[in-house]
């Protein structure tokens, strides 16, 4: 209870405030009623949030119907449930989610206005001077990571393909012949085919979709681009009727989505690489709402209704708790500094 | 003969009560949200997704398709009435359809329209019954080289838009394109021309500047004249005459066609599918100068295509689980939610699912033609309205509407700032049709250029490979030389008649 007090002395202007203060002890007197004044709302604030019909704004800086969408809509429906007060997702769709990142971290820290952030873009976005985002790192308070959707390599069913290893074979044998897709330069399989080349030596003819993976589906199985680089919630229908065969997926365990398909890993590729989506409040958020927030988001993800609920949408449901979130953020952000200077 | 027992089949599903009550309650809703000015499909799609948590797939799913054509009939509306695009698709019917409705005509186009849009969607449906696959595979040889050579040749077709003065369309056509050129380069994803404003950084939003162009600009120059309402005085006329429906028959045909065929290809709008419709029917007629006075044919024509285009859209997620078009993508959300994936597969593990909604298309179609016919003269009505208090609304409306595409206030301003221009170019007798067109078929160009260069890694040559391409590049280039030929040939007429008088 404590803690909101002192986030509150450590970030507002009260230092300076306090220091004229000492000169008169009336006036510290009255510092010291309005302090416990604070003291006790802060308290009462970290103790009722969320206030009882005081709506929470979840912004998504990707189009409503969309795979985040749909990710952040279920777990807001859970929260629901967890807090007792409604979770509205706001739809921000632009500039590869900038337009929400930036309206999330310049939101009023209370609590009220959380957002979604997926990788690559939330990270990319401040690393690429171009970008000229008004956010970085640590304007984001991480309150979890909810999904990650692996990415993978997927050849038609009458590809001469069958494993990694062709793939690779073939691009040594003709660099920058062997047509791979994206979907756009900054995208997650833009930086994981970056990877793969430099592990193996390769060079593709790398073909950016930026209109999506739809566009990039259509050219693959039209027999316009080699091997489609897509994610694992991508391919689910194509997958089953087995117009394609999927040759690995860069995640550290098989997918339940692709049963018989082997990771990269397994393969000798320690490839990992994925759009993966949490959740962030602006810095400077009360560490009692933080808790409550990311406590409320926890229990949402170990619930079985979830878990069934995010499966049947091809969603891959991974919880990290706000610890684990930053670890990996400071990874990925480490991958990205490597990476995005071959993008240029 | 399979198709037909399952279809059949797919009609008990789609006919029983609460199936046939999401249908009706989609359409209903879907034409007023086309109404609406820049409230589209997809804003409207999402909307009511959440809402459809607690429903029977086949009763979600059908409601939502339903909503997402009945979009399409209801956006004409206002583009007759008001000259104010109700959605993106419909923005090109304000030309021909708002000049009828000022001659009192609106009856009349209202009725082609929705009866083009039936007929339009429901040949797109029967494409999807009897000739899916096919299609599907047709649609697949068109990569990122032979969808450049498309809209070479539709842009290539502009020249089809020249009203009066060439010059002044090839101007507005380049405007266009400068406008396309705002925001992330689609390959390097570097900002181009935003001015540091990260709105600016896809582009400038499509829906506020037609809004802007249409919509804003109508009403600026209306209130230099007297307010008085339109011409209500003649609009007895709410049935279409034996000539009008005679004239009506080709371009239904040729909008079923187009509709089809470009909805089956991802990343072609159902705008760009109205557009070229309408440059069709321009180039067929014998009377192109009329176009924009008031020609059924511009109503007939893209009023069809654009409700072919949305039902020709779903013939892929259901063939190949590929969204072709934004609101699909928010429809293949839907099936998700509900624990479907749709695909070829549907038909195997949910085919009462996928043929109760399949046979729900043409349910809906007629609900809709019968819950649109009637309803014209009471649309027609709105125009009794005093134009003062009609402005205001309209205006409030397309505030809300161009906010709702990405709730964001800057879409606002777009549209603001483009009504002046629209304005402007008006007073200028500049047309504006042709600013739209490239605005829609620019980024398509620059995109699958791009692509289509990545695919070579930078040689051209890419080009040439393709015989589709190669055709299409080829007609384009006949559409470009033969009028400059032909303007020489009536020079050297007129000159020599000079002579000989």
């Amino acid at each position: 209870m404590i803690n909101p007090m002192n986030a509150t002395i450590k970030k507002g202007r009260l230092p300076m405030v306090r220091f004229d203060l000492f000169r008169s002890a009336k006036l510290l007197s009255i510092l010291m009623a309005s302090g416990l004044v604070l003291a006790v709302s802060s308290a009462a604030f970290a103790a009722e949030f969320p206030e009882k019909g005081k709506t929470i704004q979840m912004l998504v800086g990707f189009a409503a119907g969309g795979s985040t969408d749909v990710g952040a809509r279920l777990m807001a429906s859970g929260m629901e449930k967890e807090l007792g007060t409604s979770v509205l997702v706001v739809n921000k769709p632009g500039a590869s989610g900038q337009i929400a990142y930036t309206a999330l971290t310049q939101a009023k820290p209370d609590g009220y206005t959380i957002g979604n952030t997926n990788f690559p873009s939330s990270v990319v976005s401040y690393l690429d001077p171009a970008r000229k985002a008004t956010y970085a790192r640590k304007s984001f308070e991480l309150l979890a990571l909810h999904v990650i959707d692996p990415a993978l390599f997927a050849v038609k069913a009458d590809s001469p393909f069958k494993t990694l290893k062709d793939v690779v074979d073939a691009a040594k044998a003709n660099p920058r012949k062997v047509k791979i897709s994206t979907t756009g330069i900054q995208s997650d399989e833009a930086f994981a085919i970056l990877q793969f080349q430099k592990m193996t030596g390769t060079q593709f003819a790398m073909v950016h979709f930026a209109q999506g993976v739809a566009s990039a589906m259509t050219a693959f199985l039209g027999g316009k681009i080699d091997v489609l680089c897509a994610n694992v919630g991508d391919l689910l229908s194509q997958f089953k009727s087995g117009e394609v065969r999927i040759l690995g997926i860069m995640d550290d365990e098989s997918s339940p989505f692709y049963p018989g398909v082997k990771t990269f890993e397994q393969q000798g590729y320690k490839l990992y690489n994925s759009s993966s989506r949490g959740f962030a409040a602006p810095a400077g958020t009360p560490k009692a709402v933080v808790d409550a927030l990311s406590g409320a988001m926890k229990r949402v993800s170990a619930s079985e209704d979830h878990k069934k609920r995010m499966a049947d949408m091809g969603l891959t449901l991974r919880y990290m708790d706000p610890v684990q979130y930053n670890a990996y953020w400071s990874e990925y952000e480490k991958t990205l500094i490597e990476l995005l200077p071959l993008t240029k | 003969m399979e198709a037909l027992q399952n279809l059949l089949m797919g009609f008990t599903v789609a006919l029983a009560p609460q199936n046939l009550l999401f249908a009706f309650l989609g359409s209903v809703l879907g034409t007023a949200i086309g109404v609406l000015p820049g409230v589209g499909p997809v804003a409207g799609v999402a909307m009511l997704i959440p809402l459809t948590f607690q429903m029977s797939p086949t009763g979600a799913i059908i409601m939502l398709t339903a909503l997402f054509y009945g979009t399409q009939y209801g956006g004409t509306i206002t583009s007759i009435l008001l000259n104010v695009p109700g959605e993106a698709a419909s923005a090109i019917t304000c030309l021909d359809g708002y000049a009828m409705a000022k001659q009192g005509r609106a009856g009349v186009a209202l009725s082609i329209a929705a009866i083009g849009s039936f007929v339009g969607g429901t040949i797109a449906t029967i494409a999807l019954v009897l000739a899916a696959g096919p299609l599907t595979r047709m649609a697949l040889q068109f990569g990122p080289v032979e969808f450049f050579a498309l809209i070479v040749l539709g842009l290539s077709l502009l020249m089809g838009l020249a009203g009066k003065s060439m010059v002044k369309a090839l101007m507005m056509g380049i405007f266009g394109l400068i406008l396309a050129m705002v925001g992330m380069d689609p390959v390097r994803g570097l900002p181009r021309f935003t001015f540091g404003r990260m709105e600016f950084m896809d582009g400038i939003g499509f829906v506020p500047v037609i809004m802007g162009l249409f919509g804003l600009a109508e009403i600026l120059v209306n209130t230099e004249e007297k307010l008085t309402s339109v011409s209500v005085a003649k609009m007895s006329s709410l049935v279409p005459g034996k000539k009008e429906i005679g004239d009506s028959v080709g371009p239904i045909l040729r909008g079923s066609v187009i509709g089809t065929l470009l909805g089956l290809v991802p990343g072609m709008t159902g705008s760009a599918s109205s557009f070229l419709s309408y440059i069709a029917e321009k180039k067929v007629s014998k009377y192109p100068d009329r176009f924009g006075t008031g020609m059924i044919e511009g109503v007939a024509g893209p009023e069809t295509a654009n409700n072919a285009h949305a039902n020709g859209a779903l013939i892929p997620l259901f063939t190949l689980g590929i969204p072709a078009s934004p609101t699909v993508a928010v429809i293949m959300g839907a099936f998700m939610m509900h624990g479907l994936i749709p695909g070829p597969f549907l038909f195997k593990e949910h085919a009462d699912v996928a043929w109760g909604v399949i046979a729900s298309f043409y349910v809906g179609n007629v609900i809709l033609l019968i819950l649109n016919l009637p309803l014209i003269g009471i649309w027609v009505k709105i125009l009794k309205i005093p134009y003062g208090l009609l402005f205001a609304v309209i205006v409030a409306f397309m505030m809300v509407g161009a906010y709702s595409v990405s709730n964001s206030t800057f879409d606002i301003l777009v549209m603001v700032l483009f009504g002046i221009v629209g304005y402007l170019l008006r007073k200028l007798d500049f047309p504006l049709a042709p600013i739209v067109l490239t605005l829609i078929l620019g980024p398509l160009m620059e995109r699958s250029l791009r692509t289509a260069l990545d695919m070579s890694q930078g040689d051209f040559g890419i080009i040439f490979e393709s015989p589709i391409a190669v055709v299409l590049l080829s007609l384009a280039a006949v559409i470009l030389v033969a009028p400059a030929f032909r303007f020489f040939r009536k020079k050297t007429e007129t000159l020599s008649g000079e002579e000989g008088a």
